[in-house]
């Protein structure tokens, strides 16, 4: 994320750890929930994302902000989790006001 | 830059363009709708940006595959209404000023005007190479992304001053 026209630090993160047969079918039968994530990129401004988050989610003004600097340190956060069903609609959502968001199911 | 928003009595918050400015972005829906037509494609950097995979596991193709199937018709429409409400926005306004606009900014036009700032900023910033620690002032004029930069630049300074104003209207 970037901010203007305060310079930041870059923090270039690839979402580079892909793990293996994720074993779709036996996820949604756990209880353990799906994990939504944003990850970092050079373009939408801090201020944006945590728009995003109050606007989406409802969180409070101090929990979007802690969200938005763990994507910007530490180059991703888990934003929400559920269902597939539900993780699948806020991925899309987040899509939707261009945040970079994917799924996963934490084996 | 000079300041773009403003209060107007009432409390409405008011964007002030400039005929060049109403004209730049008069551009950018045209550019955008040729992007979100073509539909996603991780292959091509821009429109990975604007329609990023949800799965990141790339054996989760089947999944991947559905889920795209599902959302992304409705991703595309949205998009696309945003595009078209600015356009109407962009030509409602167009005479009073001649040639410059001043746009009213209520839920559904601010809405619209964000996901098209943003959208483009998104495509530009992927297509320029964007970094988080750009700085304006190292680019010099003779550089081939100058005039890029430059319009990115102002769409960034826009978008950051209805951010703001949003920001303060929403609870903490």
């Amino acid at each position: 994320m970037t901010s203007a026209p305060v310079e930041v630090a870059p923090v270039e993160v690839a979402p580079s750890e892909v793990k293996g047969d994720p074993a779709l079918e036996d996820a949604t039968t756990t209880d353990k929930p799906w994990l939504v994530i944003v990850w970092n990129d050079p373009v939408n401004l801090m201020s944006y994302v945590v728009y995003v988050f109050q606007k989406l989610f409802g969180y409070s003004r101090e929990k979007s902000t802690r969200l938005m600097l763990q994507v910007h340190h530490d180059g991703k956060a888990v934003v929400s989790d559920g269902n597939r069903e539900k993780a699948e609609a806020d991925v899309a959502r987040l899509h939707g006001f261009g945040l970079w968001a994917t799924m996963e199911h934490p084996s | 830059m000079s300041p773009k928003l403003s209060r107007a009595r009432g409390g409405r918050l008011e964007l002030s363009l400039t005929a060049e400015e109403r004209d730049l972005l008069r551009s950018l829906p045209d550019q955008l709708r040729t992007l979100y037509e073509a539909g996603p494609d991780d292959s091509d950097p821009v429109r990975g940006r604007l329609f990023p995979r949800a799965y990141l596991d790339p054996t989760a193709e089947n999944a991947e595959r559905e889920w795209r199937d599902l959302v992304h018709p409705e991703l595309v429409r949205d998009r696309l209404a945003s595009l078209d409400q600015l356009l109407t926005a962009l030509d409602a306004e167009r005479d009073a000023r001649r040639g410059g606009v001043v746009i009213p900014l209520d839920d559904e036009s601010s809405g619209a005007l964000l996901s098209v700032l943003n959208d483009a900023r998104l495509a530009l910033g992927t297509q320029l190479g964007v970094t988080e620690d750009l700085d304006y002032d190292s680019v010099t004029p003779d550089d081939p992304r100058a005039p890029g930069l430059g319009v990115y630049g102002w769409l960034t300074y826009v978008q950051g001053e209805i951010i703001e104003a949003l920001l303060a209207g929403l609870p903490d």
